[in-house]
């Protein structure tokens, strides 16, 4: 009935090798494309991805979305940091993934080096919406970090800075402090603080990819561009540049204005809730933190934290001291925070592109954006609409944001788009073993270069 | 008077085995086929988890960001990188520790704690609730709390201070030297439930009388512990020991939610270098070369345990 032994043998040997015949016909890469029935452009339900913006903005986009496409639902899931690639990655590989989902520039989260080719080109739907002329409607910098071979790959909402302080301004008047602009008035605010039995700046240095921000802001102000040129491999890491860096890094630690155990700590979400429940009067953090000067953002953000009965503080940002004594100060550097890209797969590619081109590209969208704070817009006519904007404190964070906006949009240093992951781990590596002790700045900078070395071949 | 014969005296004497294997034989040749049977657990259990093995065992041979429509192949590249890869060699020692204090401290206490709550105690009954919560409380919700509890202004450093031992009090996630113990701390707490149970239910087994015979030749309580009870549940501590070498292996949760594999991969087991070479940094080949390597050494892992068990029941018969 089942054979003689022999002939089940060999029968068993055959589906094996069926069956590793399958294995590997299955794990052979194949060219992705596009779903022919795309939908309907005004009805429809869609799906976003993304671990940007907070349920806040996400939900006034798509209430505001709704006004004008009142039969396309859309539908925002947010992923955390770490964990949206590990999520992102099958789900495109299904045939149930997201229509709508973040990618960023460079390493970050969401790379649209990588997930690019899961997305649909987007050149026809802004050039519909925008005109012939669109690239001299939006932000440079988000149109090229998010083209990948000549397609646009996202749309980018906005942009984000980093090289800032955000600081407690409530606890600083409280205490009659005011915002450090030297190492050394940066080390007796912290003594001021801690007299007062409150943390001075904390960072997040045990999830290295945010120790970046803080070693390009010193140095930015070590030698302004230089680390710009060390990311292109125009100079290198072991210049004197790079240690004076990582010296002034370590100096941050030995000298008590870095929080005790920050080697222990993550910047999401424990050097944030940190700032937000005013445990610590100061972060390194960059424009998304614009969001948490409205009302509706810095209250969400503390109840997020864990803060039972939620009050608004005054954040402000204010620019990276002059630790290294050189007078550069100031400087923001930046990239597109992320894009929505639209799914190849998606069953409503139409009605996502109807979303994504009305938030990255329509002048209502980017209004919204702008006054939501959540990034700085793409579309560049778009600017806050400050009596539509509810501010903590309006007389203290107006004039720093207009500022903060006007000098992020004169900037053209890249933060994370020219990074590669691996290069973003070393730098990590760098910063942490100097921090720890476990080696010296020179010894860390030799070590980064080598990687570096290796990472281009 | 009738005498009944079995067939084995009434028959021709042929050796018992002989015997026994040619009714074996028989029955087996007039059995149908187990194959029907075992049919959909075997396109199960191939269709799926050597499926997996095979597709991983390929991917090892790529260089691959795990998206792309082009993979190329490099062959066995992949794992000669990996015999140079000191922060391979980081995680393998940083779990040869883990395995060795985790497993003897789990051990012990959970061994301990069976024969005490074998014996006639109070409120056994919350006792076995209080060791076991632990195992069943996800690591996932556990990690904040951890992070705090360790923390440099967190509450075992405040603890310490306040019962004058503030000199011990220190960042324990911060540096290399105290990350990887507080995570093994945290293990240990997390499955030494599991371990408890297992020796409270292998001491259930023990025959009584076994025990009162000692009692009766003079046997204190630690003597019995160690010459009686210990070596009554030697198979319990062998399957621990092999779920022990397995479960260091796949180790990820924990350190991956309390210190993400650091400070400087001070916490860095294969599990979390997996996760972070084949994810954030997109090198699939690599993590999937990293993962044929930790099903190896599992399997070595657990054979060790295995044979090593084996040779010692044998050296004791």
């Amino acid at each position: 009935m089942f054979g003689s032994p022999p002939v089940r043998k060999r029968s068993l040997a055959a589906a094996v090798a069926l069956a590793a015949g399958l294995a590997l016909a299955g794990c052979a890469g194949a060219a992705k494309t596009e779903t022919q029935n795309k939908g309907a452009a005004d009805t429809g339900s869609v799906t976003w991805w993304g671990w940007t913006p907070d349920d806040t903005p996400a939900k006034a986009y798509i209430t505001a979305f709704n006004k004008a496409y009142p039969n396309i639902k859309v539908t925002y899931k947010k992923l955390t940091i770490d964990g949206y690639n590990a999520a992102l990655r099958p789900a495109l590989a299904s045939s149930v993934g997201p229509d709508v989902f973040d990618v960023a520039p460079g390493a970050a989260n969401g790379s649209v080096e990588i997930y690019g080719v899961d997305a649909v080109d987007l050149t026809p739907a802004v050039s519909k919406t925008l005109g012939s002329d669109w690239k001299n409607k939006l932000s440079p910098i988000g149109v090229s970090s998010l083209t990948v071979d000549g397609q646009l790959k996202a749309l980018s909402l906005g942009a984000v800075y980093s090289g800032t302080l955000w600081i407690n301004q409530d606890l600083f008047d409280k205490y009659g402090l005011t915002a450090p602009k030297t190492y050394d008035e940066w080390k007796k605010v912290c003594a001021a603080l801690a007299s007062h039995n409150v943390g001075c700046f904390v960072q997040g240095a045990g999830q290295p990819a945010f120790n970046e921000d803080t070693l390009q802001a010193i140095s930015d102000n070590v030698q302004p561009g230089w680390w710009g040129q060390a990311l292109k491999g125009e100079v290198k890491w072991t210049d004197p540049a790079m240690v004076k860096t990582l010296t002034i890094w370590k100096q941050l630690f030995t000298d008590g204005i870095m929080q005790k155990g920050a080697l222990g700590t993550q910047q999401y979400p424990d050097a944030n809730n940190g700032f937000m429940s005013a445990k610590y009067a100061m972060v390194m953090m960059g424009t998304w933190y614009m969001q948490y000067s409205t009302v509706a953002g810095s209250t969400a953000a503390i109840s997020g934290a864990g803060v039972a009965n939620p009050k608004p503080f005054t954040q402000t940002a204010v620019p990276f001291p002059d630790v290294a004594g050189t007078g550069h100060v100031g400087a923001l550097y930046g990239d597109a925070d992320f894009g929505l890209a639209v799914n190849k797969k998606s069953k409503a590619i139409n009605a996502a592109t109807t979303f994504v081109t009305w938030l990255g590209a329509s002048a209502e969208g980017q209004q919204l954006v702008a006054n939501i704070l959540n990034d700085i817009p793409a579309l560049t006519s778009a600017k806050p609409n400050w009596p539509q904007v509810n501010l903590v404190n309006a007389k203290v964070q107006q004039p720093s944001l207009d500022k903060l906006i006007t000098d992020a949009g004169k900037s053209t240093e890249p933060r994370l788009a020219t990074v590669s992951a691996d290069l973003q781990t070393a730098i990590g590596v760098a910063s942490t073993t100097v921090a720890a002790g476990s080696a010296t700045p020179a010894e860390a900078a030799a070590t980064l270069q080598a990687t570096a070395d290796k990472i281009k071949k | 008077m009738t005498s009944i014969t079995s067939p084995e005296t009434a028959g021709p004497k042929r050796p018992p085995s002989a015997h026994a294997a040619a009714t074996h034989t028989r029955r087996r040749g007039n059995r149908p086929s187990g194959l029907p049977w075992i049919l959909p657990a075997y396109v199960f259990v191939v269709g799926l988890l050597y499926y997996c093995i095979i597709e991983t065992g390929y991917l090892s041979t790529l260089d691959w960001d795990g998206t792309s429509p082009d993979p190329v192949s490099v062959g066995a590249q992949n794992y000669v990188d990996i015999f140079n890869d000191p922060v391979f060699w980081k995680a393998i020692r940083n779990t040869i520790e883990f395995l060795v204090v985790t497993f003897t401290v789990q051990t012990a206490l959970g061994f301990v704690l069976a024969a005490l709550l074998h014996s006639k105690i109070k409120l056994a009954g919350i006792y076995k609730v209080i060791i076991f919560t632990p195992v069943i409380i996800a690591a996932a919700t556990m990690a904040p709390v951890f992070r705090q509890l360790f923390a440099a202004d967190g509450q075992l450093n405040w603890t310490l201070e306040h019962i004058g031992l503030g000199f011990l009090a220190q960042p324990w996630l911060a540096q290399s030297s105290t990350a990887l113990p507080a995570v093994m701390a945290i293990t240990v707490w997390q499955f030494t439930g599991l371990t408890f149970v297992l020796y409270y239910a292998a001491m259930g087994q023990i025959d009584p009388e076994i025990l009162e015979a000692a009692r009766m030749d003079g046997a204190g309580n630690i003597r019995t512990l160690l010459a009686i009870i210990w070596p009554s549940v030697r198979g319990t501590t062998v399957a621990l020991g092999m779920l022990s070498v397995i479960g260091a292996l796949k180790t990820f949760d924990v350190p991956y939610l309390v210190t993400l594999g650091g400070p400087n991969y001070a916490t860095e087991f294969l599990g979390t270098y997996i996760y972070r070479i084949s994810i954030p940094s997109a090198h699939v080949g690599y993590g999937a070369a990293l993962s044929v390597m930790l099903l190896i050494l599992a399997l070595v892992g657990s054979l060790a345990v295995a044979v090593r068990a084996n040779r010692e029941r044998r050296s004791h018969v």
